[in-house]
């Protein structure tokens, strides 16, 4: 029962995200829009290109929303509002997640066609760049809460939530977040102007409607995410834990999508480079400043 | 049969069959990413196996691990796509030799070894996590540590000998 409220509070979220990327995209604020988006997709044919690795094609979309929801299967909304509550659920997201680079990495591959390629392979790097940022942040955060329980990382944050705890970690986690997501401006598999979609621009129909369907699930667990490892999850004063929960999840995505809106796409070495030169060192930091102060404010 | 049984069972399977799989297909994409689901279906097996951790670490490590060499092969191999059918196996004999004798080697080990008296019950997954910490902070730490130092030092060699070198000559 808790499954399937759950799967039908990711699908609202997912069409929330879709209303608020489109007003961020266009301006408006519509909240029809990702229906007719939606309709028309499942209206237009859903074509196969020529020569295609056909597991690969078939199966990329699948695999890019069964991980998003795989990720979301460890989020608590509430304390008993959460499919699974495993024992190792902090590792686990990170775990589900890596599948969005096979899945992606698939979609290159799988249409014979040179951008879907490039766009796949680049993926690739950009998951070399981002993939110590997610981990490192969050191994500060269950050495906080001495625990890989999801919900117990949520209730160790009872008096300061994470990101006054250890802000870092957040902005670094935020941000590999982002570039995991491929928004804005880490959009580079995708890469409309350069790569005329990239891994989606083989794509049509049925399919590409599963694939961005992974992709806004993927985008809200992500923000779930977030709020759970930093922002206190469900606790608040007043309003009862869904509703904190709801709005706080809401809100990280809305920063998300709006964020990048302001920014250049950034090349993939320069990605590379910060990550490695300037993410690295700051999440190590990070790690030891939360490990002192878990000492010294037990 | 209990359903656990059942579960270890399909999910080995599984890992042989994509295994299998590895060597039966033209592209090397593909046989990476065979590589990849036979490793992910050894993580299954060991969640079977109420090893969670373990499992979840399985599945989490080797999808990267696998993406990154299926570039590599893509790289360095003469037909990635495998549009040409190039036959990828070599030394046939000695291969099924050697893949028989390890089998064999594995089974004598499975089989005659005392592996001691059997856990009635396993820990809960927390507990598992904290015991598997603390065993890699005590009594396995210098075998730990010696491989990841050993690791660590074949990927700085690695990237070392794949660094193009400048030729500084005095005309320059």
């Amino acid at each position: 029962m808790t499954t399937v409220l759950l799967l039908l509070l990711l699908a609202v979220g997912a069409y929330l995200v879709a209303v608020v990327e489109d007003w961020t995209v266009s301006g408006r604020f519509r909240l029809a829009a990702p229906v007719l988006a939606g309709i028309a997709l499942l209206g237009r044919e859903s074509i196969v290109p020529r020569k295609p690795d056909r597991i690969f094609f078939e199966v990329a979309p699948f695999l890019l929303l069964v991980s998003a929801i795989l990720g979301a299967a460890v989020v608590p909304l509430t304390p008993d509002l959460i499919i699974t509550d495993m024992a190792t659920g902090a590792l686990f997201i990170n775990a589900a997640l890596v599948y969005v680079l096979v899945a992606l990495l698939m979609a290159g591959w799988g249409p014979d066609g040179a951008y879907a390629m490039i766009g796949g392979w680049r993926f690739l790097g950009q998951l070399i760049a981002y993939a110590m940022l997610i981990v490192m942040p969050i191994t500060a955060v269950v050495m906080r809460a001495e625990s890989l329980l999801t919900t117990q990382v949520v209730v160790s944050q009872a008096g300061v939530w994470n990101i006054i705890y250890q802000p870092l970690g957040f902005i670094l986690f935020f941000i590999a977040a982002m570039a995991l997501a491929f928004l804005p401006p880490f959009d580079l598999t995708t890469s409309k102007g350069e790569l005329a979609g990239g891994v989606e621009a083989e794509y049509t129909g049925v399919r590409l409607a599963v694939f961005r369907l992974g992709r806004l699930a993927l985008i809200i667990t992500l923000a779930a995410a977030t709020v759970i490892f930093y922002l206190g999850g469900w606790q608040g004063p007043l309003l009862p834990p869904w509703a904190w929960s709801t709005i706080k999840i809401l809100a990280v995505t809305t920063i998300m999508l709006l964020a990048g809106r302001y920014m250049p796409r950034i090349r993939e070495a320069d990605l590379l480079a910060w990550c490695w030169m300037l993410g690295i060192p700051l999440a190590l930091l990070n790690i030891l400043l939360v490990g002192v102060l878990v000492l010294v404010f037990p | 049969m209990t359903a656990q049984m059942f579960f270890i069972g399909f999910f080995g399977l599984a890992g042989v069959w994509f295994g299998i799989v590895v060597f039966r297909t033209f592209s090397m994409v593909r046989s990476a990413l065979a590589l990849l689901f036979s490793q992910t279906a050894i993580g299954a097996m060991f969640l079977s196996m109420q090893a969670e951790f373990l499992g979840v670490l399985q599945i989490m490590m080797m999808a990267t691990e696998m993406s990154i060499m299926a570039i590599f092969m893509v790289m360095f191999m003469m037909d990635p796509g495998g549009l040409g059918e190039m036959d990828m196996t070599h030394q046939k004999r000695l291969s099924l030799g050697a893949g028989i004798v390890s089998f064999m080697a594995a089974v004598a080990v499975a089989v005659f070894v005392d592996w001691g008296p059997l856990a009635s019950v396993s820990p809960d997954a927390a507990q598992q996590t904290i015991d598997l910490g603390l065993e890699l902070l005590g009594r396995s730490m210098l075998i730990f540590e010696t491989a990841g130092i050993t690791i660590l030092t074949a990927m700085i060699a690695a990237t070392a000998v794949a660094i193009q070198p400048v030729k500084r000559t005095r005309e320059q």
